[in-house]
């Protein structure tokens, strides 16, 4: 009477009609997401940034840019999945954005084509990446930090973003950081938001996610009143989706770096000679063009000046 | 070492919330299971189709997803709850799956004649269930239980995915300020460990009091 032992073919029949079910109910799940897959994709252009871009005249005997350049390829820690920044086209499997753009260019000014490899790292791996030689360089929105700087070396900043606050299109109550106070905030897990947001409004409460989409998901979701996130990501979800709006400009200075490896004081120095040379030739300016500025109405801003930010000089 | 002694409040936090989760996650588990591997073993025909449903639903499909439906889906037709609650009782409802097996095990471990000799004695169904068979079968499936309860702790860990600042959380947070990601996630897999040590420890321990000798 106990110990009932079911007939195996009903089971394997059992099974497969529950798989089949979960299948659709999956299937009914993604739909909402599916128009932010690539948003303000720039595409196309990169290879004229590329054609014109400049090489490098002589590369110092036993430096790291000769190793690379006898490697064949520049290893480049990065995202696949930011927008404007680092997102790889589903259709042409290529990364377009701004940090892609800037490591073609890089690897193109060492190489003489621009050849890279794309390591997708994390903010929890960029340091060790970096130390253990898997990547010679991360350009992946890497902030500028003193304590950062104690790992790793940066060359830059070569480009300076900061965080916005968005809401609701309705939302009338928030319109500085300082409205934030004792609000739930979300923020990406990870990101610089959390202690931006902790300075602005103490007593905010902090809710993070792991990706950018979950995040917004939230935010219509009611789970907290606003969202902080950098300019140029927000920007492009803000130009998809109607219902979110960005409540005033930027409040902090979020200066973006290179990351290289620790006490290469030689590639440091490389690096700037080059970041000088393409934003005076005024290819920086067509890269931001290429990408931040495809959303962006207006002409590109002015590069941060190099070693400007406290941990690059 | 600083870098832990100076997030020694948000590393506690993290801490307290994992262990909550797990303990609620765990208690919610059990009784899952416990009522999932009844009807596995029930003589009626539905109840025992709805129990096997249940078990390769939720053992058919990873946890993360789950979360991720529950926190992001749910809300779509209306349901909305907290990020711990949702967390919490996902955790709970998935970790049963895994428990009602073990529980059923167990069950088909008892010999046949204690079920048989209950019957015999008048017992209804749900009385031999509880008072013959589930108390012997309990105790075959000690360690058993006693891994899955390290598991559900473990499982916590993916609810820092949808937000909940459990210790894995705690400690990108305090990474993502430190950039010391060696010491910082070390100090978390020590945590764990010591958690997980507990558990092992609870486990040996009843196994060694509640065991049948055959």
């Amino acid at each position: 009477m106990i110990m009932v032992r079911t007939p195996a073919g009903m089971r394997r029949a059992a099974v497969a009609a529950v798989a089949a079910l979960s299948l659709t109910g999956l299937a009914a799940c993604s739909g909402g997401d599916s128009g932010s897959a690539v948003p303000g994709s720039g595409g196309g252009k990169t290879d004229d940034l590329a054609a014109s871009a400049p090489v490098a005249s002589n590369l110092p005997a036993g430096s790291t840019m000769e190793k690379i350049k006898k490697r064949g390829e520049l290893i480049v820690g990065g995202s696949l999945d930011a927008p404007l920044l680092s997102q790889q086209n589903p259709a042409t499997k290529k990364v377009e954005g701004l940090d892609a753009d800037f490591g073609r260019l890089l690897a193109k000014y060492i190489i003489g084509e621009p050849k890279v490899k794309i390591v997708n790292s994390a903010s929890e791996t960029r340091e060790a990446l970096l130390s253990n030689g898997t990547v010679d360089v991360v350009l992946q929105t890497y902030s500028i930090t003193p304590e950062r700087a104690e790992q790793v070396a940066f060359a830059g900043p070569y480009y300076s973003s900061g965080l916005v606050v968005a809401t609701k299109k309705d939302e009338t109550g928030i319109k500085a950081p300082a409205d934030l106070k004792g609000r739930t905030v979300i923020a990406g897990a990870n990101t610089p938001a959390i202690p931006a947001i902790k300075k602005a409004a103490p007593d905010a409460k902090i809710l993070t996610f792991g990706s950018d989409p979950e995040c917004v998901q939230a935010l219509k979701q009611g789970r907290g009143d606003a969202y902080v996130q950098d300019q140029a990501i927000l920007l492009a979800t803000a130009k998809q989706d109607p219902s979110i709006k960005i409540q005033g400009e930027p409040f902090t200075s979020d200066p973006y770096g290179i990351g290289l490896k620790h006490g290469d004081t030689q590639m440091k120095q490389f690096v700037n000679d080059w970041l000088k040379k393409i934003e005076a030739s005024g290819l920086w300016a067509k890269t931001w063009k290429n990408s931040i500025g495809t959303v962006v109405e207006g002409d590109a801003p002015q590069p941060p000046a190099i070693g400007s930010a406290k941990g690059s000089e | 070492m600083d870098v832990i002694t100076d997030h020694l409040g948000e590393f506690g936090d993290g801490l307290l919330l994992t262990a909550e989760l797990t303990l609620l996650a765990l208690a919610g588990a059990l009784a899952a299971g416990i009522i999932v591997a009844a009807m596995r073993v029930s003589p009626v025909r539905v109840l025992r189709a709805a129990g096997m449903a249940y078990v390769e639903v939720l053992q058919n499909i990873p946890l993360l997803v789950w979360l991720v439906i529950a926190v992001f889906g749910l809300p779509e037709i209306g349901v909305i709850a907290g990020l711990f609650t949702t967390s919490a009782v996902v955790i709970a409802l998935y970790q049963g799956a895994y428990t009602a097996e073990a529980i059923r095990s167990g069950i088909n471990a008892v010999p046949a004649g204690q079920g048989e000799a209950a019957r015999a004695l008048g017992l209804t169904f749900v009385q031999s269930l509880r008072l013959v068979v589930l108390p012997q079968a309990l105790r075959t499936v000690v360690q058993p239980l006693g891994n899955i309860a390290i598991m559900t702790l473990m499982n916590t860990a993916l609810a820092a995915a949808v937000g909940v600042v459990e210790l894995t959380a705690a400690a990108n947070r305090v990474n993502l300020a430190e950039a010391q990601p060696i010491w910082i996630f070390v100090t978390a897999g020590l945590a764990y460990m010591a958690l997980s040590a507990v558990f092992g420890l609870v486990t040996g321990g009843l196994e060694r009091k509640l065991a049948i000798l055959r």
